[in-house]
């Protein structure tokens, strides 16, 4: 069953939204894509159906560099509200930047499952939802 | 005289004769005719002629007092009328002027109770009351000589009987002439052991040693010696007292010992200023020991030289074996190569009529070589002739040495070392000193200290002063402050002074050690120098690090997203065989090398930007940065109907770049119109002014404004929007930002959600 998971995508590149909810029908590796330009509006649309898990995303593939609210921010709103949401929700920061400053602050979040630099490839992309189902 | 006698010529052949040997003459007064009848010798007494004829009443003038004349006018009338004899002498005046003394008897022959013939003798007894007067007067000396209590006199004969004890022996012994005369000397007055040691020595010297019953006093008679010497004798109340007792032999016309005569007086009082004296001296020697002191003089006129004992002894000289000092012993002595010094001195001295000192060596016979310092005085005679010199002199080879390795410690100082005393004069200067200030030592010496360190020296230094005084006797006082010298050139010198007391028997001094510290200055100046340039420095590399920071941020996000995305595009577009697939594709293509032709753009824009100073500053008009601005932006403007107020009257111009200003004013102006609120007209408020002599500018707006909180930090990023909005590029704030800090500025904001946003702009 590779197709049974929300996946949710918050990022301002409509290119990148472009390539990779392309990449993720091509696969066939969701139930569902959520596709959000900016944290605020990704974390408005969770606060919405804190107890709709039907449409809570199981994998959320976060940019950090957005506009109005970027990762972090997000991921501090993401922390408050998250005791109230009983759904097994990964979280992946995706970001162009190499900057290790960058990926140590990740990954001094907890929530943050992992760093993953762009561009994303398909097999990458796969292997972790494949994960998702262990 | 007898009618016999005088008849007998044999017997008046004789008694002419007698009368002649004797002077004695004879005379007769005619008392009916007042006329005297004198002989030969009478009228020689009186010195007139054999055949002079002396009327009664012309004999008074011969007299020499009144007194006399009228006496004898007396006992004449007496013995003329009553026959009553008389025998006077009398004074009178001969023809020669001469003053004499003449003896006249007076008698008469009386028959039937009448006087009959008045006559008598007249004798010339001048000489015989010469002798007695002599006599007298030397009788009463004796007496006088006797009877003074000042001087003792006691004769003693042989068998010890006092004989003579006069008042002056009762006064010093306490006995009464009584009490001792004609008995035997009281053992007790002389003390028997020194009574033994005299035998003991008359005795020795005359050769009579072992006989027994020895008499000293004997002796005396023997030698026909006096004897002169001090005695303690006792009084009779037991007190003792120092004499000095003369002792002479007394013996009768055939040289028989009849006893011995003592004369003595107290000497109480010269014994105790004689000790007085011993005393001082004494104390003088061991004064001059003490201080390695002699005194000496110079007689010189007669070149005699007299020493003091330690003057002996610092010349290594005996005075017992050498006594006598050659006027050439001293100069002999002394040190060769002082001799000229020495001699130029005694030269001045006399031309000068001034000793003042002078300090030099000299070489004693076992060649020890010495440093003597003489000081004295040059004594002058009525004319202002030298004719003494007298002084002291002190053998002052420790202190010389002490004072030599002082020197040496001093100028070995690395320091310029002053010594002065605590009015500020100084007193020692070394070398260094010389060299620091440029005035050779002796022009520095007794000069104030103010003539190298001027008044804020001694003022600071008087401000201490008391205290440094009062506490220098125990606590070492250091100041290092810095002041400033002057060398003989009048230049400023910046120096470091240290002080500390030294104590000294001429008081208090200070010594002043002073570093010339104007390499250090120097030094410090450039360390200042070189902190200001690295602190610019710093400052530049920390704003080519943020710079630096900036761009690897751009080219992390900023370049990798769109070659990210290029790469994921390009990945689609190979597997691809849809062509209307490709199509899409294409176009997401043409937008992602937009994206990247845009951001490149920009990064090199900034970097042209903050890579030196662009272009040319001008003295610019705000006034004219704004017109401009609202030309460009007019349709905005008028669209939203914004009201744009200013006031650039504080600062109303700025030395800026013209594009840059320019561009400032539109990014700024433009996001205020882009991001401002819906719910208001936006209202667009400039100012500027000045903040701590900077040129400020605000820029002021009622839109949306930004959460600064979230934000904040990344406010001025490229490509960093805060609004969805549709021309949000973030690109405005980021050039911006990179013009003014290009040109030295700073810009920072202000921003209330919802009410609106402040720039303030820190031009320069």
């Amino acid at each position: 069953m590779k197709n049974h998971f929300n996946v949710c995508i918050i990022d301002d590149d409509d290119i990148y939204q472009f390539t990779i909810v392309k990449t993720i029908k091509a696969l066939d590796l969701a139930k569902k894509i959520m596709v959000f330009s900016d944290g605020e509006q990704a974390l408005n649309f969770m606060l919405e159906n804190l107890k709709n898990n039907f449409d809570l995303p199981d994998v959320i593939f976060l940019d950090n560099n957005m506009p109005i609210m970027d990762g972090f921010q997000f991921m501090e709103e993401y922390t408050k509200v998250k005791p109230q949401i009983d759904k097994k929700i990964t979280v992946y920061m995706v970001s162009s930047s190499v900057d290790p400053v960058d990926i140590e602050r990740a990954n001094s979040v907890a929530e943050i499952n992992g760093y993953i630099i762009k561009p994303i490839k398909p097999g990458q992309l796969k292997t972790i939802i494949e994960s998702l189902e262990v | 005289m007898h009618k016999a006698i005088k008849d007998n010529p044999k017997i008046k052949h004789t008694l002419d004769r007698i009368n002649n040997a004797a002077r004695i003459g004879l005379w007769e007064l005619d008392i009916k005719t007042e006329t005297y009848i004198i002989d030969n010798i009478t009228c020689d007494i009186i010195g007139v002629p054999h055949d002079f004829l002396l009327s009664h009443q012309e004999s008074y003038n011969f007299f020499q007092r009144k007194s006399d004349a009228e006496e004898l006018g007396k006992l004449m009338t007496n013995l003329i009328t009553n026959g009553v004899s008389f025998d006077v002498e009398l004074e009178l005046c001969t023809t020669n002027k001469n003053v004499i003394v003449v003896r006249k008897i007076g008698l008469a022959d009386i028959e039937n109770g009448v006087v009959k013939k008045v006559y008598g003798i007249f004798q010339d007894v001048t000489s015989k009351r010469n002798t007695e007067r002599a006599l007298q007067s030397t009788n009463s000396e004796l007496y006088s000589i006797i009877n003074s209590s000042a001087v003792a006199i006691v004769s003693v004969d042989k068998q010890s009987n006092v004989r003579q004890f006069n008042s002056g022996a009762e006064e010093l012994l306490g006995y009464t002439a009584e009490e001792v005369i004609n008995k035997m000397v009281p053992t007790s007055i002389l003390l028997q052991n020194e009574l033994k040691a005299v035998s003991k020595e008359f005795a020795a010297k005359y050769n009579k040693k072992g006989i027994k019953n020895y008499n000293p006093f004997y002796e005396l008679s023997l030698q026909n010696i006096k004897d002169t010497r001090e005695w303690t004798f006792r009084k009779k109340n037991g007190d003792l007292f120092p004499v000095e007792l003369s002792l002479t032999p007394i013996k009768n016309d055939l040289d028989e010992y009849l006893g011995v005569l003592g004369i003595f007086y107290d000497i109480t009082d010269r014994k105790k200023a004689e000790n007085e004296l011993i005393k001082k001296n004494q104390l003088l020697n061991y004064a001059e020991q003490i201080t390695m002191m002699g005194n000496w003089s110079w007689n010189m006129i007669t070149n005699d030289i007299s020493w003091s004992t330690n003057m002996y002894s610092i010349f290594g000289r005996d005075p017992i074996l050498h006594p006598k000092i050659p006027f050439e012993t001293y100069f002999n002595h002394i040190h060769p190569e002082d001799r000229g010094n020495v001699s130029n001195f005694i030269e001045n001295t006399v031309k000068e009529n001034n000793f003042t000192d002078v300090l030099h060596r000299i070489v004693l016979e076992d060649k020890t070589v010495k440093t003597v310092h003489l000081l004295g005085e040059l004594i002058v005679n009525e004319l202002g002739e030298p004719i003494e010199m007298m002084g002291t002199c002190q053998d002052v080879t420790q202190l010389r040495m002490a004072e030599i390795k002082f020197r040496g410690l001093l100028e070995s100082a690395p320091d310029a070392m002053l010594i002065i005393d605590e009015n500020g004069i100084i007193q020692i200067s070394n070398k260094e000193a010389e060299k620091l200030f440029g005035y050779p030592s002796i022009e520095l010496h007794h000069k104030p200290i103010e003539l190298l360190i001027p008044d804020k020296f001694m003022h600071k230094y008087e401000t201490s002063n008391n205290n440094f005084y009062t506490s220098a006797k125990t606590n070492k006082v250091e100041c290092s402050e810095e002041y400033f010298a002057v060398n003989n050139r009048k230049e400023k010198i910046p120096i470091q002074i240290n002080l500390s007391p030294l104590e000294t028997e001429e008081g208090l001094l200070i010594s002043v050690a002073i570093r010339d510290i104007t390499e250090q200055k120097q030094a410090e100046y450039k360390i200042l120098k070189s902190k200001e340039r690295l602190e610019v420095l710093t400052d530049n590399l920390l704003n080519k690090n943020r710079q630096l920071a900036d761009f690897a941020h751009i080219t992390s996000h900023n370049l990798r997203a769109p070659v990210s995305n290029l790469n994921s595009l390009l990945g689609f577009y190979n597997t691809s065989e849809d062509e209307e697939d490709k199509a899409i594709l294409f176009e997401k293509f043409e937008i992602v090398v937009g994206h990247l032709t845009e951001t490149l753009d920009t990064l090199v824009e900034a970097l042209k930007t903050s890579n030196g100073a662009p272009t040319e500053l001008k003295k610019l008009k705000f006034e004219d940065a704004l017109l401009k601005t609202t030309e460009i932006l007019t349709g905005e403007i008028r669209e939203t109907g914004a009201i744009i107020k200013s006031d650039f009257s504080k600062v109303p111009t700025i030395l800026y770049s013209k594009v840059y200003l320019e561009s400032i004013f539109l990014n700024l102006v433009s996001n205020a119109l882009k991001y401002r609120s819906p719910d208001r007209i936006p209202e667009i408020t400039l100012k500027s002014f000045l903040v701590k002599n900077r040129v400020t500018l605000t820029i002021a707006d009622n839109g949306l404004g930004i959460d600064l909180e979230r934000h904040g930090h990344k406010l001025f990023g490229l490509n960093k929007v805060f609004h969805r909005h549709p021309q949000a590029k973030g690109i405005g704030l980021f050039m911006t930002k990179v013009q003014i800090e290009s040109l030295g500025g700073i810009i920072t904001a202000e921003s209330t959600v919802n009410k609106g946003t402040t720039f303030i702009l820190t031009l320069n």
